[in-house]
């Protein structure tokens, strides 16, 4: 029997009444040609040789344009859908570069390992193709002892992560001379992970880098390449401190696209429950691919994949036989993934399915259809994981089925919403002061401090007087010195910012122990106290034991289908009010707020269903933080609202702010914290905080001052088009016993929402 | 916004505490110098910079553990007067061209760590000159380094563990004011912790030079401070200028390069053989040393010393490969045998594999070269490896048995 085309399917999904009574929104996207731009006249022989061996004859006018900039020492921003190019971005103007000037040397910064090494073997084919004796290594933990002096000396391109950096190559930059003295290239690729707290850190290790690259009188151009965000260029010079040019039309074609908005159908009315994403993902995949019809499927977790795979594998084994649908996670080496990419190409392969992973940067060339199991959190990345899917001909199709969770229900009832919406917003705060004395720490450790020097742009006098009088460092002759026995970068991680992290050891194979990965303190009570469910990577683990002393939580892999929620126990305090405004009825602003908090029990919560299936106590001391917050408060007195309606409406308000915020503001939800109090202790009004969750802020929270009234009434839209009857886990939650608490979490949000219009009003 | 002070204050609680005693103020007058003066150092001044440097003179006579420094010179001479080559050897230098070399550092490695005392000692005619250049300040490190450059013209540095720490830290710091002051000598260099390592590994506990002198040396600290306490002693001395604790790591560093040279002239005269009361262990260590330096007339009579002195069977284990090598099979048969006995776990098991190497290849009794195969599994088991390594042993031992076996049903495919 002839397999059905892609269209005819798409065709099929529109008829099957099944399956289009529960398509929210079919959007088409039409094709773009593409805008090609000849090679230009200056790049060298050997290198226009070795691109028309790859089969490339001109370029995109993006990478034409990113060269052209660069060439005229710009430091620029591209900004490159999934299977754009991007890489010609960098390498084009580098191997330029160094075949013009053998001395010259370039420094490549990718977040993760397994990028840099994917990264590495597509330059050294570029490299051989051209016959060029470029030597490109990666600098990272794996790299061999015996190599490193090679790599330090003789790297015309060095490959390495942002912690290497910052732990590695900075504090011993007496050892790169060759390096500092002739680097004329920083790439920064994936530049829109740069943000949050990693962000704020890599603001930092880059002004760090700056300040060494001018001791030896060398001002490198930065060239960054980013996901669509709302802010690439303000992101790219906040974490460089250079001018950028943006470069944002890209040349890459792009074929027709169906985005399709799935919600699976209610199966328990009352409760709003809807079937599980995962089982109608089998469904839609299962005839994507029973068509052959080259798939790809993406879920949030690692044990979501497996299942997935399981069951699509049992699904199409007599069709295609089970080797047809293979599973990709973080972690894979570049060889299997080339054995994919392979698999692909060739026609072995149909399906893959996989984690977030793939979202970042690596390439297994364009599948036909990409099924999403959930809204993967972000606009950018959902636009990323779009990207998979869409070849230059034909037609591509988008499948976005969503959880039952209050974000993917907000975003399958507002399509619109997505599709119009500009990306989020990238922030980061360099500024943060612990993130930026830590920072000035290490770079003291580098090279003293001069007396007028500034740090990026700011001036850190007081900063460093407090150093001096910690007797961490020496002032004399005008420089501050470091003046301790330490080494300042052991003990700071970029991937988090408080000092004192509790570290996460894996006891999963007695032999092997490993570290996980660290947590601030005050994540950490609620996130790894005895019992409870961490993930990481989207592997699941159980905390076995927390020692809140020697600050480690010792984690074992299971496989559970619920995860763990504990109950924070919070007071807060206003330390200064910054910004305000209010009307009659209420008042909203940002400013700075101590946190005092105790973690009290955890619950256990079912996947899906999101039943509490159990709970325990926590035993943990108290913890304080000093933070950033925005905060809504209801002026007067609402007379027809007694103290308990109030209560649970703040806290319905409070759910569904949860839901919308990390969507508004671009950050995981575990980064920002909501809580609501009856009477606050600094007007004793009825108020809700949001606040950063990391000492100092990171900005967040002033994000959300700023987006003002849209944020608020998004939440507001969340609760009132929201099909369930008194409140829902995909709305106000399921806290609230009062009737009529879903109506009061609205008309509170409303409150708030004309309060921030009156901001706009007056700003 | 509030000001940084102000966000400081409140972030306090959050940063990690140092103790806060005393304020740290600059000065430019050095004070205390009568007792710098009566401690034999002095002033070096350049430009707005200075250092201070310390000389003391040791007759050749003094006593440092059991040799006397003249032992020293004994040693040069002796490297002088023989006809192979060592990693080691003096060969083709004077006493005076060896620099004993030793630092003192405000931390472990990495850029930020400066080195405060650069001490050094060299035969100067009839005695020992030890100088000591210190930092009396961070900001005169040029001063440092260019007292320091002035003196230094030599061929040869001699460190304990300088490869890997003491010099690539010069190297580091000396890089950071490249600009002012010349650069740096280029020139060999004898680390004395690898040469230790390499004699005393298996038989000493700690490799500290502290336990070097104790043990090997004959030397003992006393009132010594303890290194790791230099750089809060150095601390103290940037803020508040008093000589006395300074003085303490000067001792400290002092009888560092004492034990340098007492250092070298011992390992010397095991390498030359000239120390009567060399033992078994360190016999067999110079042999295998010898062996990995090429002179292998020398790792086998140090070999063959260590066998017969106490029927060391490590010796026996690589006294045979020389024997094997000249083609004395039966010879190196007995010889692994015993090791295959009496050695380390590995080396019963290599025994084992060697023997049956040389039945199976050379002697043709794939009987032998079987059974022996067999006990090389057996020595296997006893051996505390990762299971990773262990399969991957075992089943070149097993492709081995059966090649062998294979032989001896005469189905050699050959």
């Amino acid at each position: 029997m002839r397999k059905k085309t892609l269209s005819e399917i798409a065709e099929n999904f529109k008829n099957n009444k099944e399956i289009s009574d529960q398509i929210i929104k079919w959007h088409t996207i039409e094709p773009k040609e593409a805008v090609y731009a000849p090679l230009p006249s200056s790049v060298h022989p050997d290198l226009i040789k070795a691109l028309e061996r790859r089969g490339i004859g001109q370029l995109y006018a993006h990478q034409a344009e990113a060269y052209e900039a660069v060439m005229k020492g710009e430091s620029i921003t591209a900004v490159t859908p999934t299977a754009s190019g991007k890489t010609l971005c960098y390498n084009l103007p580098v191997i330029q570069q160094i075949m013009n000037d053998h001395h010259s040397r370039a420094l490549y910064i990718f977040p993760t390992k397994a990028l840099a090494q994917d990264q590495k073997t597509e330059l050294n084919e570029l490299l051989e193709l051209a016959e060029a004796s470029i030597n490109s290594y990666t600098y990272d933990g794996d790299t061999p002892a015996g190599i490193r002096q090679k790599v330090r000396k003789a790297g015309h391109i060095v490959i390495t992560n942002p912690d290497m950096l910052h732990s590695a190559i900075l504090p011993h930059h007496t050892k790169w001379v060759s390096l500092f003295e002739n680097l004329k290239y920083v790439v920064i690729d994936e530049l829109h992970i740069y943000r949050g707290v990693f962000g704020s850190h890599v603001a930092n290790v880059m002004k760090r880098l700056k300040r060494i690259c001018k001791f030896y009188g060398s001002d490198p151009i930065f060239i960054c390449t980013s996901a669509t965000i709302a802010n690439p260029k303000e992101l790219a010079e906040k974490l460089t401190g250079n001018r950028m040019q943006l470069i944002d039309r890209n040349g890459a074609p792009s074929a027709k696209k169906h985005f399709v908005f799935y919600n699976p159908p209610i199966v328990n009315h009352q409760m709003n429950i809807r079937r599980s994403a995962t089982l109608e993902v089998r469904r839609i995949a299962g005839i994507l691919l029973k068509e052959k019809i080259q798939t790809i499927v993406f879920a949030r977790s690692r044990v979501r994949v497996e299942i997935i795979l399981t069951y699509l594998q049992e699904l199409v084994k007599n069709e295609l036989g089970p080797k047809s649908i293979r599973g990709y996670r973080g972690g894979y080496l570049p060889t299997q993934r080339r054995e994919i990419e392979k698999g692909l190409r060739t026609g072995d392969v149909y399906g893959v399915v996989s984690t977030n992973a793939l979202e970042l940067g690596v390439d297994i060339g364009q599948l036909q259809a990409c099924v999403m199991t959930g809204y993967p959190g972000t606009i950018a990345s959902a636009w990323q994981q779009a990207g998979r899917a869409g070849r230059r001909q034909g037609e591509a199709l988008i499948i976005m089925v969503a959880s039952s969770s209050p974000l993917d229900q907000f975003v399958i009832q507002h399509p619109d919403y997505f599709l119009e919406a500009s990306p989020e917003t990238a922030r980061i705060n360099p500024e943060n002061i612990i993130i930026m004395l830590d920072h000035l720490k290490c770079a003291v450790f580098e090279l003293p401090f001069e007396r007028d020097e500034l740090f990026g742009d700011i001036d850190p006098v007081d900063l460093l007087e407090y150093l001096t009088e910690e007797r961490v460092l020496h002032f004399s002759s005008d420089r501050w010195h470091w003046m301790n026995d330490a080494f300042p970068a052991h003990n700071i991680s970029l991937r988090s910012a408080s000092q004192e992290n509790v570290v996460i050891i894996d006891q999963s194979q007695t032999a092997a122990h490993k570290v996980l990965g660290e947590m601030d303190r005050f994540s950490a009570m609620t996130l790894l106290h005895d019992e409870a469910i961490y993930l990481h990577q989207g592997v699941q683990y159980q905390v076995e034991f927390l020692d809140w002393e020697e600050k480690k939580a010792f984690v074992r892999e299971v496989e559970v289908d619920y995860y763990t929620d504990a109950n924070l126990a919070v007071q807060l305090s206003v330390l200064e009010e910054d910004k305000s405004a209010e009307t009659e009825s209420a008042i909203a602003s940002y400013g700075d707020v101590s946190v005092r908090a105790m973690a009290t029990i955890f619950k256990k919560i079912k996947f899906d269903t999101h039943e509490n299936i159990g709970s325990g106590p926590i035993d943990l001391p108290e913890a304080e933080l000093h933070t950033s917050a925005a905060w809504f408060s209801l002026k007067e007195e609402l007379h027809d609202m007694t103290d308990e309606r109030i209560e649970q409406g703040l806290i319905g308000a409070a759910h569904a702010l949860k839901a919308i915020v990390p969507v508004y503001v671009m950050c995981d939800p575990q980064d920002i914290q909501i809580t609501p109090q009856v009477k606050a202790v600094h007007n004793q009004l009825p108020t809700i905080f949001v606040y950063d969750r990391y000492p100092g802020g990171i900005g967040l929270s002033e994000k959300v001052y700023e987006s003002g009234s849209n944020l608020i009434d998004e939440a507001a839209m969340l609760v009132s088009g929201c099909r369930c009857e008194n409140g829902c886990p995909s709305c106000v939650g399921t806290e609230i016993s009062f009737t009529g608490g879903k109506k009061d979490a609205y008309a509170l949000l409303k409150l708030f929402s004309e309060a921030m219009e009156r901001k706009h009003d007056e700003s | 916004m509030m000001s940084l002070k102000k966000k400081l204050d409140r972030m306090k609680p959050h940063l990690k505490q140092q103790h806060a005693d005393k304020p740290v103020q600059g000065t430019d007058a050095l004070p205390h110098m009568d007792l710098w003066k009566s401690n034999d150092t002095d002033l070096f001044v350049s430009g707005d910079q200075y250092c201070l440097i310390r000389e003391v003179h040791f007759p050749l006579d003094y006593k440092h553990g059991h040799y006397k420094l003249e032992a020293f010179k004994h040693a040069v001479e002796a490297w002088n007067n023989v006809n192979f080559n060592h990693s080691l050897s003096a060969k083709g230098f004077a006493a005076e061209d060896l620099f004993f070399f030793d630092t003192e550092t405000t931390g472990l490695s990495g850029t930020g760590t400066s080195i405060f005392l650069l001490g050094y000692a060299r035969v100067d005619k009839d005695k020992i000159i030890v100088k000591q250049h210190i930092l009396t300040d961070p900001a005169n490190e040029v001063a440092l380094y260019l007292s320091f450059l002035e003196n230094v013209d030599y061929e040869m540095l001699v460190t304990f563990n300088g490869k890997s720490f003491d010099w690539p830290q010069v190297k580091s710091r000396h890089t950071l004011i490249r600009k002012h002051v010349p650069k740096l000598p280029e020139t060999g260099h004898f680390d004395l912790y690898h040469a230790s390592k390499r004699l005393w590994k298996s038989s000493l506990n700690s490799l500290k030079l502290k336990s070097i002198e104790e043990k090997k040396l004959g030397f003992e600290r006393k009132d010594d401070i303890p290194g790791y306490l230099a750089p809060a002693i150095y601390f103290d001395f940037v803020e508040r200028k008093h000589p006395e604790g300074m003085l303490k790591v000067l001792e400290h560093n002092e009888k560092d390069i004492l034990s340098l040279i007492t250092l070298y002239t011992h390992i010397s005269f095991q390498l030359l053989g000239t120390d009567e009361s060399q033992n078994s262990k360190e016999k067999l260590e110079t042999g295998k040393w010898f062996k990995k330096e090429g002179v292998s007339n020398l790792s086998e009579k140090y070999l063959t010393d260590s066998y017969e002195m106490d029927q060391n069977p490590s010796a026996a284990f690589h006294l045979a490969f020389e024997h094997k090598k000249q083609h004395q099979y039966p010879q190196a048969i007995t010889l692994w045998e015993i090791s295959l006995e009496k050695g380390l776990p590995k080396e019963q098991r290599e025994s084992a594999i060697e023997i049956a190497k040389l039945y199976e290849h050379h002697l043709k009794d794939f009987k032998n070269a079987y059974l022996f195969a067999m006990q090389a599994i057996k020595a296997l088991d006893t051996e505390d490896l990762k299971n990773e390594r262990k399969q991957k042993i075992l089943g070149q031992i097993k492709h081995r048995l059966n090649r062998i076996s294979r032989k001896m049903s005469g189905n050699n495919p050959k």
